[in-house]
């Protein structure tokens, strides 16, 4: 329930006040629509009363039309209003909930980033995020909006017929209401939990049936496979085929928890009415009323029965933020100290300024490990900046002195000069100095300029011309330390001499470490480190 | 050309309600005319109403006659509440069957005969798309023959007591499918304008999420929240400035049904107290017509309402089914057998090519003639796209032939060959991928011990370091091992299936030399065993490993 409650404060915080005018206009929705028939039936009966009595032209006529007609041109009017009101909010909400994700999930460590990367994990965080879309639109205002409908109305009906009529509506109405949406919640939470779950798993399978195929068809198992996904399928199925049963049962509860409220709303007039306290126009209001109010009650079906969906999804999704408050040390440059300090049992060796080492080792021997270690992505022993553990320093500081290539670099949608400028504004004779250092500004030039538009995840590029595009947004942080994993990876050698050369050029005061399987022996390294 | 009016056998919409909507149009009648049933109820319950209220005004309605109707009426609704139930019933029964039917369609096609299109966007049609079907299933068509009922018995009901009340209706009744053509457009524009904007915004944070490392390395994280913001900002004005003009449009149709209740109150009101003498039929009106008139034309506007709100499911449900047809048109790589189980092919191994040309969708690449015997070892080589890997395909089936043929065993490699000639190879495929299962389990799900597999592919010390050990599961990602770990992964894997033929595509791509070499050295490890190994490469090491070369595409 908490996530729940943090993924709300993140919606209903995004834009209180619209969030606010909405729901107001919503609860003045309803109660026009309660007033509209209310006045309509009053206004009908009061008329055969006086029209029967054959005192018709002392009516006044003027005020309960007008009355009429206001709350019929005005009730379309708060419509429109609350509808645009409460869009506006959801937008601005959805892209509170995204921006507030991108930032959590900046905070991870460096495996749980790379598991970002594959799909299923990409597309189970976006279904999350679009479950919680509907939090306050589908749930949270048509509660809230109801109930306050419901105590406003109480209020005038105690005031204009009588407690009987009232507390007969808001009674019904609000035990039943209680009783129908508890049980819908309660029984609805398993089977779309299920049917959740079955979603991801046939999901997933279909994804490791298809990129699995050869292997299931030389293994003779691609029947099975297949299978195998029809039987989740049918599970995921018959869980909501349950989630319908039980949705259509309390459908079917509130339906009738409308008609008797309608009908005891009769009754409890009748009996004011035989009683003489009130008159029959008056008598006729509350079953109106009791009728309009039906509005406040249907919309919560829904909502109720994504609530589980929509709790598992936040639990998921809203990560706490539980290390943001560590002590940090600034770095002190000491003389003598060395900029990067190494001991670990693999490796051994510092660094200074203007020092460019080539990290080597066969595949699997932790280069890659090694160098998220040193860029704080990953918990690290016997690892020094100017003395203080990575983890130790505060992070805007570290990545202000050290930056780093990945070895799986990837690119954004946008400009060649969004992708570049990512860490920060840089002005035109410096983008063109560093895409020169990579040996790129020719082919940026071929492409119109820095203003060329990339597709999604940087498509439109070469992998190598992607490669040097990341290497050139590294080296425009000119950081006194710059990591590199596999740079010269989809580089024929000619070029890959070039980048090495260019990055020293641009750079020359960096101390440079760089993981590589070729080219360990190039004129820029001044050492080698084994692994 | 299509003539004005009538709907074109080959229309989009014509198609999509073919595939959709005919097969379960039983289902979705009796649903529609049980809601229908239940509509008809109002009247009777209105009437109900109508009889007590005047009773009031008349005063010959005592406590007793009113706590009759009041129970009458909830009867009524009671009654009214199961016949939705039961047509909800029908209609979910029909979307669950489509559901069932275009996923089973997909689960048993795409693998066996894939068409090229990504996995992922495979999936999310089949789990997220598909269901998009069943609002427009079970609203639409609902929603239609309820409109083509009830309004039209509610005007005749109005018209029986007053004539300018059944006009009133009568007029704002077909404006209102005047204005359901624009507020349809609009409402299919609006809702068609939020889903891309909230897909847009989606493409946004999969962009960012999946480049997420590179913005934390390059302390961006602030940055690209803010630039987040701003876009989503300006995606959000624009699609105000949209939904402004689609919620105006559709604020018409509920505008028409406020002022239709209004009006019919006002004027039964004004004809009650006798200030207006026209509109019914030689007696006046009395209190309790006007009651039933007031209760009715909410009702008669509803139905409209409803078929207004289905309009984008159907909308939605329209894209939905482009997608599946797309993807049936979309030419697919066929498969050689069942990929069944079977009992391996009989006879002394032999495998035998001759003026085979394959058949890949658009395209056919010839291969190259081949005699390979038991123990033999042989490396495929030539420039990228010559076929080298296609070759290795058709001699595992996995691709059909134009022309020429294989022959195994002594046999021909044809549909009732090829299941069986299959339980007699591995095959180590040029891409990883590890589904989401434990390690133990997809190097071998037949449970075979693969401890000495991983000894002969010197993948023993991969495992090792892994949390869970052979349970791990290593996930679409890989779960953070090296390429030249995973390789030599697929090779105990191959190792484990235990076929008398290997087939290699490209083991030695993307690794170190000394990588390579372990790569290499299990192979060759193999082929002692027993193994016959057949490698497609353009390393030239390993192609100098291997017994004999044969240059594809030469």
């Amino acid at each position: 329930m908490r996530p729940l409650l943090h993924a709300l404060r993140l919606l209903v915080g995004a834009a209180p006040r619209a969030m606010a005018q909405g729901a107001a206009l919503s609860v003045v929705v309803l109660l026009m629509g309660a007033a509209l028939l209310g006045l309509s039936g009053w206004f009908i009966t009061a008329t055969g009363i006086a029209g029967l009595a054959g005192i018709g032209i002392a009516f006044d006529v003027f005020r309960p039309s007008a009355g009429v007609r206001f709350l019929a041109l005005g009730r379309t009017a708060a419509r429109y209003g609350e509808r645009l009101l409460t869009h506006d909010a959801t937008l601005r909400a959805l892209a509170a909930l995204r921006v507030s994700l991108l930032r959590a999930h900046a905070r991870m460590g460096g495996r749980a980033l790379a598991r970002l990367r594959g799909e299923g994990v990409l597309t189970r965080i976006v279904s999350d995020v679009d479950a919680l879309d509907g939090l306050v639109l589908r749930f949270v205002l048509p509660v809230l909006a109801g109930a306050l409908a419901h105590v406003a109305v109480f209020v005038a009906l105690v005031w204009l017929i009588g407690w009987a009529v009232a507390a007969v509506i808001l009674g019904t109405y609000l035990v039943a209401a209680i009783a129908v949406l508890t049980w819908l919640g309660r029984r609805a939470m398993a089977p779309a939990a299920e049917a959740e779950t079955q979603a991801q798993i046939l999901s997933r399978g279909v994804i490791d049936m298809i990129r699995d195929r050869e292997a299931l068809i030389l293994s003779g198992g691609l029947g099975d496979a297949e299978n195998r996904l029809t039987g989740i399928d049918t599970q995921a199925r018959a869980a909501t085929a349950r989630l319908d049963r039980v949705e259509r049962h309390a459908g079917l509860a509130l339906a009738v928890t409308v008609a008797l409220a309608a009908a005891g709303a009769l009754v409890a007039g009748g009996m004011l009415l035989s009683s003489g306290v009130i008159d029959p126009a008056q008598a006729a209001i509350g079953f109106f009323v009791a009728l309009a109010l039906a509005e406040t009650l249907l919309p919560l079906r829904r909502g109720i029965v994504e609530l589980g969906r929509m709790a598992d999804a936040a639990a998921r999704v809203m990560v706490t933020s539980e290390d943001a408050a560590k002590s940090a040390r600034a770095p002190q440059t000491l003389p003598g100290t060395p900029l990067l300090t190494v001991a670990t049992p693999k490796a051994a060796f510092t660094l200074g300024p203007g020092e460019a080492v080539a990290l080597t080792g066969p595949s699997g021997s932790g280069k890659t490990t090694l160098l998220l270690q040193i860029a704080g992505l990953e918990p690290a022993e016997g690892v020094l900046i100017y003395g203080v553990a990575p983890a130790d320093m505060d992070e805007t500081d570290l990545r202000h002195r050290l930056a780093m290539l990945p070895q799986r670099s990837a690119l954004i949608a946008g400009t060649l000069r969004d992708n570049l400028t990512l860490a920060g504004p840089a002005d035109e004779a410096d983008l063109w100095e560093v895409l020169d250092a990579v040996s790129l500004a020719e082919h940026v030039r071929q492409r119109g300029g820095l203003d060329a538009m990339l597709g999604e995840g940087g498509s439109g590029l070469s992998g190598g011309q992607a490669r040097r595009l990341a290497i050139a947004r590294a080296l425009l942080r000119r950081p006194q330390i710059l990591l590199l994993d596999e740079p010269t990876e989809g580089l024929d050698a000619e070029t890959a001499n070039a980048v090495l050369n260019g990055v020293r050029r641009f750079l020359p005061e960096a101390a440079i470490l760089a993981a590589l399987h070729r080219g360990a022996d190039h004129p820029v390294f001044d050492r080698a480190a084994m692994l | 050309m299509t003539r004005p009016g009538t709907q074109d056998k080959n229309s989009p919409k014509q198609r999509a309600k073919d595939r959709i909507i005919a097969p379960v149009s039983r289902d979705l009648n009796r649903a529609g005319w049980l809601a229908v049933l239940a509509g008809m109820l109002w009247p009777v319950q209105a009437a109900v109403i109508a009889w007590t209220i005047s009773g009031w005004v008349a005063g010959t309605q005592d406590l007793g006659g009113t706590i009759l109707a009041a129970a009458l009426f909830a009867a009524l609704g009671g009654l009214r509440a199961i016949l939705d139930h039961r047509s909800g019933a029908f209609l979910f029964r029909a979307a669950d069957k489509t559901v069932a039917r275009e996923r089973a369609a997909i689960l048993r096609r795409e693998a066996r005969r894939p068409a090229g299109t990504g996995s992922a966007s495979i999936a999310a049609l089949t789990v997220q798309k598909v269901p998009v079907l069943q609002p427009w299933i079970t609203r639409y068509h609902v929603a239609m023959v309820r409109v083509s009922v009830l309004p039209v018995l509610f005007l005749l009901l109005s018209f029986s007591l007053s004539w300018v009340v059944g006009l009133t209706l009568l007029v704002a009744g077909p404006l209102i499918p005047v204005f359901m053509a624009l507020v349809g457009m609009a409402a299919e524009d609006a809702s068609r304008k939020q889903m891309v904007e909230i897909g847009a915004m989606n493409n946004m944070l999969l962009d960012q999420l999946s480049a997420m490392t590179d913005i934390r390395l390059l302390g961006a994280t602030d940055r690209a929240a803010k630039d987040f913001e701003t876009r989503a900002e300006g995606l959000r004005e624009r699609t105000m400035a949209v939904l402004r003009i689609a919620f105006l449009s559709s604020t018409v149709l509920e505008l028409f049904a406020a002022l239709g209740v209004a009006m019919v109150a006002v004027f039964v009101g004004f004809t009650l107290l006798g200030e207006v003498t026209f509109g019914s039929w030689g007696t006046p009106l009395t209190v309790g017509e006007g009651i039933f008139l007031l209760l009715i034309a909410p009702e008669f506007f509803q139905p409209l309402r409803d078929l207004a709100t289905a309009w984008h499911d159907r909308a939605a449900g329209y894209a939905v089914v482009e997608e599946l047809d797309a993807l049936d048109r979309a030419e697919r790589a066929e498969l050689v057998g069942h990929g069944e189980r079977a009992a391996p092919l009989d006879g002394v191994f032999h495998l035998r090519s001759t003026g085979a040309v394959a058949s890949l969708p658009g395209r056919q690449i010839r291969l190259p003639d081949l005699s390979l015997d038991a123990g033999e070892t042989l490396a495929l080589t030539g420039p990228s796209g010559a076929g080298k890997s296609t070759a290795l395909a058709a001699i595992a089936g996995l691709v059909p032939l134009a022309s020429g043929r294989i022959e195994v065993c002594g046999q021909p490699l044809g549909a009732d060959t090829a299941d069986a000639w299959r339980a007699r190879i591995a095959m180590i495929p040029q891409r990883v991928h590890f589904p989401d299962i434990a390690l133990c389990d997809w190097l071998s799900p037949q449970g075979a011990d693969p401890g000495p597999a991983l000894d002969m592919a010197e993948a023993t010390g991969i495992v090792a370091p892994l949390p869970d050990g052979l349970k791990t599961r290593l996930g679409e990602t890989g779960g953070g091992i090296s390429g030249g770990e995973a390789r030599r992964l697929m090779v105990a894997r191959a190792i484990l299936a235990g076929g008398d033929l290997i087939l290699a595509d490209e083991p030695t791509a993307d690794l170190d030399d000394v990588t390579a070499d372990r790569v290499i050295a299990a192979l060759l490890r193999l082929n002692a065993d027993g193994h016959t190994v057949i490698v497609a490469t353009h390393d030239p090491r390993l192609a100098k490993a291997m017994g004999r070369r044969v240059e594809v595409g030469a």
